[in-house]
Order: structure tokens, then C-alpha cells, then sequence
């Protein structure tokens, strides 16, 4: 009986220790890895998916920081004389919200960032906006395009680049110009940025007295596409919208060419199918003709870009790498410009900022648009782009 | 005998004194990150009294959560009910869908009943992806509101609304363990050692397994309010596989069938995560080498190894 | 006149069910067996379309050496898996061999996202993808060899199992192993000979069907779980079964995501599920 009390209190007295060191040692690993910031280090906190289905964007954003990174510490940031090097730490969000509030958190209160750039999905985007009003820290989007995420805004949240809502009225009259439709159909996938590109164009061209005749989405990763397609050709819609990423894009055409919808059909894609990529994918004799949405005009600067993320990476070029290297700049920028470490200050500096980017002239502003106010938002104007025989990109408007 | 009583309860007293205390110490970070962990091993804790105490495996917890989640976010934004009243609706709404799933399906044998559990778990996903006007589908449900206060107490800050989720925790885990000591939970337990035996002496095993996946089911959905009107956002993909997979592996981590495993696997398997988060690349890859080799080595789990290493001190 | 997209599309319905039925073969061969439905046979299908992917980019390698190569990796790891990990926790019992399955999935698909990025790749086969045209039915060189290939391969291995030593040794396990080890039967090289079929079938469905579609991490998770239900609507143990149970759910699917719904296609397998279980459990050519 003794016997039986003592082996039970031995594994108590084991337990508890146990408990007590794993608490004393989380406690002291988490100041360890929380080490105070070096002197002269500017930190930066970048949130984004890097794992999980939106990977692709994470990574091609980083690789535009990276890029970005190396040049800012090449010259150096002088602030009130001082040189100074950013850092940039980086987790993981997997497209998911409560990852992205885990990850901001951390960021600003164990790794004290003074700025967050992040995320990529509209769904973390959001989640993380209100984070930077609490906890009073700038934080620049990389690319997602729900209006919501500016809409209502927050004061210390900011985008470059337009939302659905804002780039649809610019592009509409340009496709309508051009083609003439009277009928379009869509094929999205069903995320928050095929759903708002839909949602946004539908009620653009509605404006114009054009009917929205079929609206398909498809999950991510999807690769048989027939079924869809079979039921657009029913549709006979002038014009399909398909939105995804390149290997979605190419797959699309090449199914919708083998059920011939295309040359009939006008096939225009979103902003991923501008990217040299889908040519690659496709072959040329199948993306020639087709158009996409493109936020960029073919620039020197984003050629050689390009050639540097092919040198280092050797990666594809991705329109994710010109926002993240942009967002750096940026943020650099007004850092510079207020010569202060403060993230109120560099809010301000930002707000009052002007860039001239990869991507368009960028300009934060606050305005109302289609009854909706929008807050710390980007507004240049987008291109329709068109492929040709060469697999080259031709400008169709605006100009 | 009384204050061998409280040698035993003294971990849990320590533990259960830091985490009542953390907000006063502990950065808005780590709130939040125990207040999600908590939530883990709320629906871990219950899932153990399915895969534990009735060893029938199931991968549709996710699904009962997200449940749980979007009802009562639905009821409070959409209708402009009370959380107090839409929580409990919607618990009992998931343990009444779970009562129906589960009378057909537990009829089924182990690794069929698995299997569709799995899809369950996938077409629940699909349907919250896709009914946009009732989930707001991939653009999220916004504009949750905490839960109202009662008289002073207000849950708007994310401290309380930390604490909320702490006590709930704490409640449910209490009336688990006393379901799980009591005499239905030994009927549980026999079940679980040889359903075929329990069958013949007599006991309407169908309906004892079903009530255990009811009582998983419910306090999964119950979990699922709190998660609602404490993170205010929902959206499809955080009720993905990813996290059914989570919550079975969490269990097991921990030790199945001993209800205080899954707990403890929740806090470990957040924690190695969170410390994992500085290599984002390598973060999951990392965690499933160390879940394979914590599954060939202790299969038993967390508990299982503590108390192996309990007799080994005792015969040293 | 039958409409010739009706006739397009049960071609296609009928290769993608006997893709299904391939998979099917394996993990009902390996669940028969060893108690274990294999989840890593998930893993498996990616990672070895993607070996196939290489053989095709990197060193330049005709369709069918990489389907080799491929199958051979799938071999490779079905089999050490099944030495170095469910071996070992046989003994803790099935369940733990099932987590220990889904653990080897999660793992292979997050290797796979490491090392090849997760964006998806097209394996281009440029000599397979010239369309056809035959009475009206558009089609490919690919299609027409998928079906080959499938029907050569069903038949093989049901004369295997049927009329071979290894075949009948494996049956004979399958239906009791203990009397299959008193009579002798070594069910230890049972046991490799039947993981390395699953991961051979596995690979084979898997490479058949990448350059129809795309290769990506996330791309093994789908085929599983239809493979799954094929096994439990074909019945328990049963070749014919995986077989007709594929092609089932390949029309029903196909036609299913034409006539009813795009966006739940892939529910139609759970509906066939529920059905399975309901109305008939032992499935359609299940001997329990």
C-alpha cells in the first residue's frame, strides 16, 4: 500500500517539476528570442502566406522585399545623420486570419517592428487593418484587392494599389470601347479576390447595359475546367472574364480552345494572366489574342527587375515581387522623409507621400467612391493589355 | 490523505494561476495565441470523450466548430440577437445536426466512419465557401460584436474576452471530467475495449456512442461561438481540414482517452508552432517529422511518456 | 443522333473513373491486408508526379521512362514506409498506423510545397496532346493512352492476383492472416509485395493523369478521398469492384458537374458515400 503512495507521489513531484521548468524555460526562450534591436537597425514586420494554397504570393513578395532590401542597404537610411539598416522579419500567415493577427501581434509587440508590410489575402488583410489603429503602427498592404480592406479604412492602413471596386469603373469603358459586348460571362475562382473582381465588374458593366449571363468559380487548384466551360458555350456570353493564377489561366485556355470557345469567344484575364509566365505555360499560338487586366504598363524598370529576380532566383516574374519592392521603398521613403523612428510620425509621412513606383504614380488618399469611403488608398489607373502572335504585350488603353 | 490532495492538484494550481493572470503580465500576443490554444483544447478535450472513451476516430470537429461560429454570427448580425441568447441556440442547433449525422453513420465501423467524417468535414467547408449570402462565403463575415455585457463586466476588451474563453474552458473541462468518472463514462470505456462484448452483456452501445459524439459535437459548436465574438472575422478557411487534422493530432500528441492530454497537447502543439514561426518554410515540415516521432516513440502521448518516465524514476 | 458532347464527356468520365479504379486497387489491396486504409498513398500520388515532372524537365525523358521512374518512387517509399514506420506501431494497433499515415501525408505534402514551390506546373507531353477527332468526339492522343494503359493494368493484375504464387499468397492473407501464417505463408514479404503494388498503382494514376491537369502540392488530397469511396462502393477487397466502382464515380462525377453543379463536384462522391453505406455497405462486389 506504502509502496503504491510513494510511486504516486514521485510522479506528482515529476510532473510538477517538469511543469515548472517548461514554464520557466518558455519564459526565459521567449525573452532570448525577443532579443532587444541592435543599434542603427530600422525592423520591419512582413506578414504573408508561405505556406498553403496563396504560397505563390507570399514568396514572390518576398522576393520583391529581398530585392528591394539589398539596394536600401546598400546606400544606407541616414536619419538626423545616422546611418542606419532595415531589417525585415518574416512569418508565415498561410492565408488565414487568425494566423495574420498571431503573426502582426508578434511582430509589434515581441519583435517591436516600427512598420508592418502584409498581407496578400483580403480575408488576413482585414483581420490585420485594426491591429495597426490599437497598436498605432503604419502597416502597408501588398496586393489584396477587396474594397473592404480600405473601406471603411483605418487610419493606419494603407494600400497602393486600386481595389476591385475602383479598378473596374476605369477599365470598363476601355473593354467596351474595344470589343463591344452586349453579353459577358465569368470564370473565378472562388476566393476573395475572385469573388470581389466579379462582384465588381458585374455591376460596372451592368452600368453599361451589359448582361452578366453565367458566373462560375471554381476551388483553387482546380484543373478540369470542361465542366465549366461546357456551360459557358451554352451561355454564349461576347466576352469571359477567367481569374486565377497562370497555371489556372493556362490551363482555361487550353481546354476552351479544344472545346472551341476561342477565337469566337473574347477571353480576358486577371491580373496574373498579363504575366509573361502564362505564356510560357501556354505556348503563344494559345494566349495570342486574349487579353488581361494588367496594373502596369511594360516598363524598362520592371524588365530589369525581372532580370534580377531571374538572376537570383531564378524565378518566373510576378506582379507580387513589384508590390512587395515597391512597399519597401515606400515605406523607406517616409521614413526617410520624417527622419524619425516614430510609427505616428512615419503614418504621417505617409499619408502625405508621393512615389513614383514600378507599378504607377503612388499616392495614398482618402475619398469617397460609389458611396463608399475609402481611406489610405491608391488610385492609378490599370491597362487592358492584349497578347500578341509574339508573346509580346500590346497596349490597348488607357493611355 | 488532505494534503496529499493538494500535492496532486498543485501543478494544475500553478497552471491554472498563471493563466487566470496572464493578461497582467503577458503582451496582447500571448493573450491572444492561449486564448486560440484554448479554444484547441476546448474542442480537443471534448473529441477525446469520442476518440478516447469510444475509440471511434472522426475528422469532422472543424466542421462542428465552424458550425457553431457562423449560426451564432448569423443570429447577432444578421437578426440582432443577444450572444447570450444565439450561443446556447446555436449549441443545441449543432447537437441536434450532430444527433442526425450520427444516427446513420455510427452504425458504421471504424475507418468507414472515419472516412466520412472526412467528407462531412469537406462539404460542410464547401458549404460555408459557397453560400455567400448567408457566410459571406470567401469575403468573410465582418462586424461580429463581443458578447453584451453583464452589468459591469464587458467583453469588448480582448483581455476579457481572454478570460471569457478561460472559464468557459475551465467549466466544460470540469463537466467532462465528471461525465467522463461517472458511471455512463465507465459504460464509455467498455465500449471502447470491446464494443462487441459490451453489445452482449446488454449495453445499447449504438446509443451510448452516439451520445458521446453529441457531447464532442456540442462543445465543439460551443467553442466555435466563442471563437466567433472573440475574433469577430470568420472565414471558410479557418474552418478547413487543416483544422479538424489539427484537433485529431493535438488529441493524440497529448494522450487519448486521459481527457488532460489533449489539453496539454493543445498548449504543446501551439507552442512548438509559435516557436517554429521564424522559419516559415520549414515550419510545417519540422512539426510533422516531430509528430511522426512522437507517434513511433510514445504512441501513448504526452501522458503516456510521463507517466513511463514515472514508473522508470520509481524502479531506478 | 446522340449529341457528341454527351459522348465527349462520357470518355472522359470513364478515364477518370478508371484512374479512380487504379488508385482504388492499390489502397483496398493494402486495406484488405493490413487493416490499414493507407492516407500516405496521398502523399505518395504527389510526390511521385512530381519525380515524373522532373524526369520530363530535367533530363529530357520521353512520357513513359518518367512513368517508370515515377512508379518506382512510389514503389520506394510505399515500401519504407511500411518497414520503418507502420511496422513498428503494428503493435500500438490501427489507429496509430492510421495518424501515422495522415502525419506521412501532411509530411510529403509539405515537402512537396517546399521543394517545388507551391504553384502549380503543367507536364507538358507535347507528342500526346495532339487532339483528335474521331465521329465528332474531341479528344487526345493522352486520353486514348490512359485508357490503354488502365485496361492493360486492370487486366494484369487481376491475372496476377488470380493465377500467380505472390497473388494467391496475398489473397489468402487478405482473407485471414493468421490461418495464412500457420500454413506457412511468409506474411511479412506479403505485406512489402502489397505496399509496393498500392504505391506502384497509385504513381501510375497519378502520372496518367497530370498532363491532363496540373501538378501541385495540394493535388493528392481529392484523389484520395474519391479513391476511398470507390473502395467502399466497390466492396471491401474486391478488383472487379474497384474497377466498376471508378468508372461509377468518374460518369457520375463528370456528368454531375455539367448537368447539376460545378461548384460541388466533388460532393457527388459523398453523396455516393452515404448512399454506399446506407444501402448497401458491403458495396457492390464486397464478399462480408
Amino acid at each position: 500500500m506504502s509502496e503504491k503512495k510513494g510511486s504516486r507521489k514521485k510522479s506528482i513531484i515529476i510532473v510538477t517539476t517538469a511543469v515548472i521548468v517548461i514554464i520557466i524555460g518558455s519564459v526565459l526562450g521567449w525573452y532570448l528570442m525577443t532579443a532587444p534591436t541592435a543599434p542603427r537597425v530600422i525592423k520591419i514586420g512582413y506578414s504573408a502566406p508561405f505556406t498553403g494554397p496563396a504560397a505563390e504570393f507570399g514568396t514572390n513578395g518576398w522576393r520583391g522585399i529581398s530585392i528591394a532590401l539589398e539596394e536600401i542597404n546598400a546606400r544606407g537610411v541616414y536619419i538626423k545623420g545616422e546611418r542606419y539598416t532595415v531589417e525585415v522579419i518574416r512569418y508565415d500567415d498561410r492565408c488565414e486570419p487568425t494566423e495574420g493577427v498571431a503573426a502582426v501581434k508578434k511582430l509589434i509587440l515581441e519583435d517591436k517592428v516600427i512598420s508592418i508590410l502584409g498581407s496578400h489575402c483580403s480575408s488576413v488583410c482585414m483581420a490585420i487593418a485594426p491591429l495597426c489603429d490599437e497598436h498605432k503602427v503604419p502597416g502597408i498592404t501588398i496586393e489584396c484587392a477587396a474594397d473592404a480592406v480600405t473601406s471603411p479604412g483605418h487610419e493606419y492602413y494603407f494600400r497602393m494599389r486600386p481595389s476591385m471596386g475602383l479598378i473596374a469603373p476605369l477599365i470598363t469603358p476601355v473593354i467596351i470601347d474595344r470589343l463591344k459586348p452586349s453579353k459577358i460571362g465569368f470564370l473565378a475562382i472562388n476566393d476573395d479576390y475572385g469573388r470581389s473582381f466579379v462582384e465588381s465588374f458585374k455591376k460596372n458593366f451592368g452600368e453599361y447595359g451589359v448582361s452578366t449571363v453565367i458566373e462560375e468559380y471554381f476551388e483553387r487548384g482546380a484543373t478540369d475546367f470542361y465542366p465549366y466551360l461546357t456551360a459557358i458555350k451554352a451561355a454564349k456570353p461576347d466576352i469571359v472574364f477567367y481569374v486565377g493564377v497562370t497555371p489556372e489561366g493556362a490551363l482555361i485556355l487550353k481546354q476552351a480552345k479544344e472545346l472551341g470557345l476561342i477565337p469566337e469567344i473574347k477571353f480576358i484575364g486577371s491580373e496574373e494572366m498579363g504575366e509573361y509566365e502564362l505564356v510560357s505555360l501556354a505556348g503563344k499560338e494559345m494566349v495570342a489574342g486574349t487579353y488581361a487586366i494588367s496594373l502596369w504598363a511594360p516598363k524598362p524598370e520592371i524588365r530589369e527587375l525581372a532580370s534580377k529576380v531571374k538572376e537570383k532566383f531564378n524565378a518566373p516574374m510576378h506582379y507580387a515581387i513589384v508590390f512587395g519592392y515597391d512597399a519597401l521603398h515606400v515605406l523607406v521613403k517616409a521614413i526617410e522623409t520624417t527622419q524619425s523612428l516614430d510609427p505616428a510620425a512615419i503614418k504621417d509621412a505617409l499619408k502625405k507621400l508621393e512615389y513614383e513606383g514600378l507599378q504607377g504614380h503612388i499616392k495614398f488618399e482618402t475619398f469617397e467612391y460609389g458611396g463608399k469611403l475609402f481611406i489610405n488608398q491608391g488610385r492609378y489607373a490599370p491597362y487592358l493589355i492584349m497578347w500578341t502572335e509574339a508573346g509580346e504585350k500590346e497596349l490597348i488603353g488607357p493611355s | 490523505m488532505a494534503n496529499y490532495k493538494v500535492v496532486r492538484s498543485l501543478p494544475t494550481i500553478i497552471i491554472l494561476i498563471i493563466l487566470i493572470t496572464l493578461p497582467l503580465y503577458a503582451s496582447s500576443y500571448v493573450v491572444f495565441v492561449v486564448a486560440i490554444a484554448l479554444l484547441y483544447a476546448m474542442v480537443a478535450a471534448g473529441y477525446d470523450v469520442l476518440l478516447g472513451y469510444t475509440g471511434q476516430l472522426s475528422f469532422c470537429q472543424g466542421a462542428f466548430y465552424g458550425i457553431g461560429a457562423y449560426l451564432s454570427a448569423i443570429l447577432t448580425v444578421n437578426y440582432g440577437w443577444s450572444f447570450w441568447l444565439a450561443m446556447p441556440t446555436s449549441v443545441l442547433f449543432v447537437g441536434l445536426v450532430s444527433a442526425i449525422i450520427g444516427y446513420p453513420a455510427l452504425r458504421l465501423r471504424g475507418a468507414y466512419f472515419a472516412v466520412t467524417t472526412f467528407f462531412l468535414a469537406h462539404f460542410v467547408y464547401l458549404l460555408f465557401l459557397n453560400e455567400v449570402t448567408l457566410t459571406g462565403g470567401p469575403l468573410g463575415f465582418r462586424g461580429i460584436r463581443p458578447p453584451e455585457s453583464i452589468g459591469p463586466l464587458s467583453f469588448e476588451s480582448m483581455e476579457n474576452g481572454y478570460l471569457l474563453i478561460l472559464f468557459s474552458f475551465i467549466f466544460i473541462y470540469i463537466l467532462l471530467r465528471k461525465f467522463v468518472n461517472s458511471n455512463v463514462g465507465l459504460i464509455l470505456k467498455s465500449i471502447e475495449q470491446d464494443d462487441i462484448l459490451a453489445d452482449s452483456i446488454g449495453i445499447n452501445t449504438a446509443a451510448y456512442k452516439l451520445l458521446s459524439f453529441v457531447i464532442s459535437a456540442t462543445v465543439a459548436g460551443f467553442a466555435g461561438t466563442m471563437f466567433a465574438h472573440f475574433f469577430r472575422l470568420l472565414h471558410p478557411t479557418t474552418f478547413s481540414w487543416f483544422l479538424s487534422e489539427m484537433v485529431v493530432i493535438i488529441t493524440l500528441v497529448g494522450g487519448v482517452g486521459t481527457l488532460i492530454g489533449p489539453v496539454l497537447g493543445a498548449g504543446i502543439v501551439t507552442f512548438i508552432l509559435e516557436f517554429l514561426r521564424f522559419a516559415p518554410e520549414i515550419r510545417y515540415i519540422g512539426w510533422a517529422i516531430a509528430l511522426i516521432a512522437i507517434l513511433m516513440f510514445e504512441p501513448k502521448g504526452l501522458i503516456g511518456l510521463i507517466k513511463r518516465v514515472g514508473r522508470r524514476w520509481k524502479y531506478a | 443522333m446522340i449529341d457528341t458532347l454527351v459522348l465527349t464527356q462520357l470518355l472522359n468520365g470513364a478515364i477518370l473513373g478508371l484512374i479512380y479504379g487504379l488508385m482504388a486497387i492499390g489502397l483496398t489491396m493494402i486495406w484488405s491486408v493490413t487493416d490499414l486504409p493507407d492516407f500516405s498513398q496521398g502523399g505518395i500520388y504527389i510526390i511521385s508526379a512530381y519525380v515524373a515532372y522532373w524526369t520530363i524537365t530535367l533530363l529530357n525523358a520521353p512520357y513513359f521512362l518518367a512513368l517508370l521512374i515515377g512508379a518506382l518512387a512510389g514503389i520506394l517509399l510505399s515500401v519504407s514506409f511500411e518497414r520503418v514506420v507502420y511496422n513498428r506501431l503494428r503493435p500500438s494497433g490501427v489507429l496509430s498506423c492510421l495518424l501515422a499515415a495522415i502525419a506521412l501525408f501532411f509530411l510529403l505534402e509539405n515537402i512537396a510545397n517546399a521543394l517545388w514551390t507551391p504553384k502549380a506546373k503543367i507536364m507538358s507531353v507535347p507528342e500526346t496532346e495532339v487532339t483528335l477527332n474521331l465521329f465528332g468526339i474531341v479528344t487526345s492522343y493522352h486520353r486514348i493512352i490512359i485508357f490503354i494503359t488502365s485496361v492493360i493494368l486492370f487486366i494484369f493484375i487481376h491475372l496476377f492476383i488470380k493465377y500467380t504464387k505472390i497473388g494467391m499468397a496475398i489473397r489468402a492473407v487478405a482473407e485471414d492472416r493468421e490461418i495464412a501464417a500457420l500454413m506457412g505463408i511468409d506474411t511479412s514479404k506479403v505485406y512489402i509485395a502489397t505496399w509496393a503494388f498500392g504505391g506502384a498503382l497509385t504513381s501510375v494514376a497519378a502520372i496518367l493523369i497530370s498532363p491532363l491537369y496540373a501538378v501541385w502540392p495540394g493535388m493528392g488530397t481529392l484523389p484520395l478521398l474519391k479513391a476511398l469511396v470507390v473502395v467502399i462502393l466497390g466492396g471491401f477487397g474486391s478488383i472487379i469492384g474497384a474497377l466498376v466502382g471508378g468508372l461509377i464515380l468518374g460518369l457520375i462525377e463528370t456528368f454531375g458537374a455539367i448537368y447539376v453543379s460545378a461548384a460541388y463536384q466533388h460532393g457527388f462522391a459523398f453523396i455516393i458515400l452515404l448512399l454506399t453505406l446506407s444501402l448497401r455497405p458491403r458495396g457492390l462486389f464486397g464478399r462480408r
